[in-house]
């Protein structure tokens, strides 16, 4: 299997489409031997996995957050790491920071050590807890696949994927995600609960004697080629005109917006939003059989794609709006 | 992908943009109307609304009863004016359906997720990959289907049922009242008989002059509204005869006409209001009621402000009422006065307000308001008798020259005292607001002012060469050297030393002092503990 994507006929084109398809059934059929339920949150993992996107998980403790993220790490032989964020963790215990190694000769010489952040596959765990300080270290990382410590600077190594959980809840002694980092993140996946029959698995796997042993089916080539053939596919215009409209539509004051939405935005999506949408809609298109991107794609995307995006301001919080809701207005 | 494919894919899709646009005009052309349906089921109120306004006209104008139209038309007319208005709009509605609308618009009808709009975008750029082609080829059995498909009438959006339960029933009701409204003749005025303004000032002095028709008109807002109508239906026939009988017999009020006939020769009508006692107004059996008295306000205040002439002359006019009234005995006034009671003005004589009157009730108010005072304790604080109290203020003055206003030397707190102590507690107690000073300067202000920038003139600056230093240099700070470092730099400079000797600044007459005689004497110092 060559690396790089060769897609000139309708056949290759083919070819590769199934072929993306065969890979992400294999990695989700083998989490779903560890992880019970959460389809939607699997899918949405895999789906900012393929489109070389970041996702942010949130959810109340105990849902797997962390399981699900671990096990795809064990599902794809790639090299995977888990930051456990700290309110007194600092951006070196992330990067990595340069130390004072002897050499064979007696001496002493200056040695990068890497942190946590260079791997294919990061767990950057309750990522709200950490300082605002440590929390822009990932910046850099995220949008630019790099981490500069000092004039060194790092390219970090493609699969790159920072997969961060948050909890809603716990607001004690955490720090929000500004803006800026929030945009970087393809998708914020809301966890839920499970439901009844899930419940009964969980207990029958978690509770006896009963291990699970994951096995890596995909490796880094083959999700760096995924990635290829998802951003091969093209893009109709009309559904073009609906994606940038749907985030125009987001941003108040604009011809778009609803009169809902000037009332209760603070803030609109940015372009990441439109990137982020065709990117994710392309993922789905590719899974759903077909070879452009369509509007329905488009909407069934929006909701992950723009609600971390989209800021509901005093007055909307205080009637009790939700950047959901604000959604579910723009896709009207 | 065979060579014949696209040929036929894009005639697929010709058809289907074909068959879909006029679909969706007509479903557009039926949604419009739906639209306009509302507005139409108003208009449906406009003919009777003009029809109204028009009987209207025709009634004020006195012109004979009868619709202006047949009920027929009228109909007709009230349905074309909605219908007309839809055809109108219909004709003029334009709907311009794109290409991709109409592809879009069979996209969802068959359920293609868009699968033709995208191929017929891929099959008109000019490049197309991989991906694209297959994306058309996806499309070639989606376009087949589509070519056949019909599209779902869309809901389109129907009339406002409000508007055609208020519209449809309330034109019916307006034609209705069109109709009816046409069934009366308005009566004539005056004008319209033909009598002139001098008539009408004729009529006017004689009921001035008519003290009968003075007394009918006062009461004349106890007559319904009914008599009104009766008597204004009347009128016109009336007004006839009146125009037959001639200009003699016009100066008669209509008061007098309805007494035409039934009065007979030498009887006067107060003697027959005092023989028919139950249809004249004011009967002496309704007299006897006491509440009848305190009903009718009214007349007491009119008869107040009539003049003593009139005053009198009704005075002399119920004394001759009074002579020949001994059919009604035994009904007597509520104030029981010794004459019989008249029976048409008992109102007048026994409950008209006399100056006299007006005395006793101001003497009965002052009565009142003591009672008032006396039942409650005396004069109350909160009341409306209360008093401003004295001030017992017995400062004799604010200093050495200005007097207290309010002291008034007898004593008691005055507002400051009041507002101490307990009396601070007390909510009602105003507590007045001291500053004696302030701890600091007082509020900083911090003004900005925007001020442009001005160019100023200065001396150019002339460049100079810069000399060598001539006063004292000052400590030199000397780092710490290595160990190595020292004994290199010694062993450097006494091989200089060795190769050139040690110039004394004495034999060169050089009062400057170099670098390097500095350094050299430094590590000549520095060497010399060691040596």
């Amino acid at each position: 299997m060559s690396s790089t994507l060769s897609a000139d006929t309708p056949a290759e084109a083919r070819e590769a489409a199934e072929e993306f398809r065969s890979v992400h059934s294999a990695i989700r059929t083998e989490v779903g031997r560890m992880m019970v339920g959460q389809d939607a949150t699997v899918d949405g993992v895999l789906a900012a996995l393929f489109a070389a996107g970041h996702v942010l998980l949130e959810g109340v403790p105990g849902l797997g957050k962390t399981l699900l993220v671990s096990s795809l790490g064990k599902a794809i032989d790639l090299s995977f790491s888990r930051i456990q964020f700290t309110p007194d963790m600092m951006p070196a215990d992330i990067r990595g920071t340069n130390v004072l190694t002897e050499n064979e000769s007696g001496g002493t010489k200056l040695e990068f050590q890497a942190g946590p952040l260079v791997a294919n596959l990061v767990l950057a765990d309750e990522i709200n807890r950490a300082t605002p300080r440590t929390q822009a270290a990932l910046l850099e990382s995220m949008q630019e696949k790099q981490i500069s410590v000092g004039k060194r600077t790092i390219q970090l190594e493609d699969p790159f994927c920072v997969m961060a959980t948050q909890n809603p809840v716990e607001q004690e002694g955490t720090y929000p995600l500004p803006e800026a980092q929030l945009d970087r993140f393809l998708f914020k996946l809301v966890v839920g609960y499970p439901a009844e029959n899930d419940y009964r698995t969980i207990l029958r796997r978690t509770t006896s004697n009963e291990q699970v042993q994951l096995k890596p089916v995909s490796d880094a080539n083959a999700i760096i080629r995924m990635r290829q053939v998802v951003r091969a596919v093209p893009v109709p215009e009309h559904v073009e005109t609906d994606a940038i409209r749907l985030v125009m539509a987001t941003q108040p004051g604009n011809e778009y917006t609803a009169p809902m939405v000037n009332e209760v935005v603070a803030l609109g999506a940015s372009p990441r939003g439109v990137q982020a949408l065709i990117l994710a809609g392309k993922v789905r298109a590719l899974l759903e059989g077909r070879f452009a991107v369509a509007t329905e794609d488009l909407k069934a995307v929006a909701h992950d794609v723009l609600r971390h995006r989209v800021l509901v301001n005093f007055q909307g919080m205080s009637e009790g709006v939700t950047s959901d809701d604000v959604i579910a207005e723009v896709l009207k | 992908m065979s060579s014949h494919e696209p040929d036929q894919i894009e005639e697929d899709i010709k058809t289907v943009v074909w068959n879909s646009s006029n679909q969706i005009q007509s479903v557009d052309q039926r949604a419009a109307i739906a639209a306009n349906i509302p507005v139409a089921f108003t208009l449906l109120l406009v003919t009777p609304t003009v029809g109204l306004l028009l009987q209207g006209f025709r009634y004020l104008g006195g012109f004979e009863s009868g619709s202006i139209f047949p009920l027929w038309l009228w109909i007709g007319l009230t349905v074309s004016v909605p219908l007309a208005w839809l055809f109108y709009k219909a004709a003029t509605l334009q709907i311009s359906i794109d290409r991709q609308r109409a592809l879009l618009a069979a996209d969802k009808q068959i359920g293609s997720a868009e699968r033709i709009t995208t191929a017929d975008d891929f099959m008109r750029r000019s490049s197309a990959d991989g991906f694209m082609k297959a994306a058309v080829d996806d499309a070639t059995e989606w376009a087949k289907r589509g070519r056949v498909a019909k599209l779902e009438h869309s809901k389109t959006s129907r009339p406002d049922s409000r508007a055609a339960w208020f519209a449809i029933p309330g034109s019916a009701m307006l034609l209705a009242l069109v109709f009816f409204v046409g069934q009366f003749a308005r009566p004539a005025t005056l004008a319209d008989v033909g009598l002139s303004d001098k008539d009408l000032k004729l009529q006017e002095s004689a009921a001035v002059t008519d003290p009968d028709t003075e007394e009918q008109r006062e009461d004349a807002p106890e007559e319904t509204e009914e008599e009104v109508r009766k008597e204004s239906s009347k009128k016109p026939q009336k007004q006839k005869a009146v125009n037959r009988q001639g200009d003699a017999n016009a100066a008669i009020p209509d008061n007098a006409e309805e007494s035409d006939g039934k009065l007979n020769e030498g009887e006067t009508r107060e003697s027959q209001q005092a023989s028919n006692p139950s249809s004249a107004r004011g009967a002496p059996s309704a007299s006897g009621q006491p509440s009848k008295s305190d009903e009718t306000p009214k007349p007491r205040k009119k008869k107040k402000k009539k003049s003593k002439p009139e005053r009198e002359r009704e005075k002399k006019e119920r004394e001759q009422d009074e002579k020949p009234s001994g059919a009604s005995s035994g009904q007597g006034s509520s104030k029981g006065s010794d004459n019989n009671a008249a029976p048409s003005d008992w109102a007048s004589t026994s409950q008209a307000a006399t100056p006299e009157d007006d005395n006793v009730e101001e003497e009965d108010d002052v009565d009142d308001e003591e009672e008032e005072q006396e039942s409650r304790g005396g004069v109350q604080p909160n009341m409306r008798d209360r008093r401003t109290p004295v001030n017992r203020d017995l400062q004799i003055g604010f200093g050495s020259a200005r007097p207290n206003p309010d002291a008034n030397g007898r004593g008691g707190p005055g507002g400051q005292k009041k507002s101490r102590g307990v009396a601070s507690l007390v909510l009602g107690v105003p507590i007045p607001d001291r500053v004696n000073g302030q701890p600091n300067k007082g509020r900083i202000r911090i003004t900005q002012q925007r001020i442009t920038p001005e160019i100023e003139e200065s001396d150019p600056v002339e460049a100079q060469d810069r000399t060598a230093l001539n006063g004292p240099v000052g400590p030199i700070h000397h780092p710490e050297l290595e160990p190595w470092l020292q004994n290199l730099v010694r062993r450097y400079f006494l091989d200089q030393r060795e190769k050139a000797p040690l110039r004394t600044p004495e034999k060169d007459n050089d009062t400057t002092i170099s670098d390097d005689s500095l350094q050299t004497s430094n590590v000549s110092e520095s060497d010399s503990p060691q040596s």
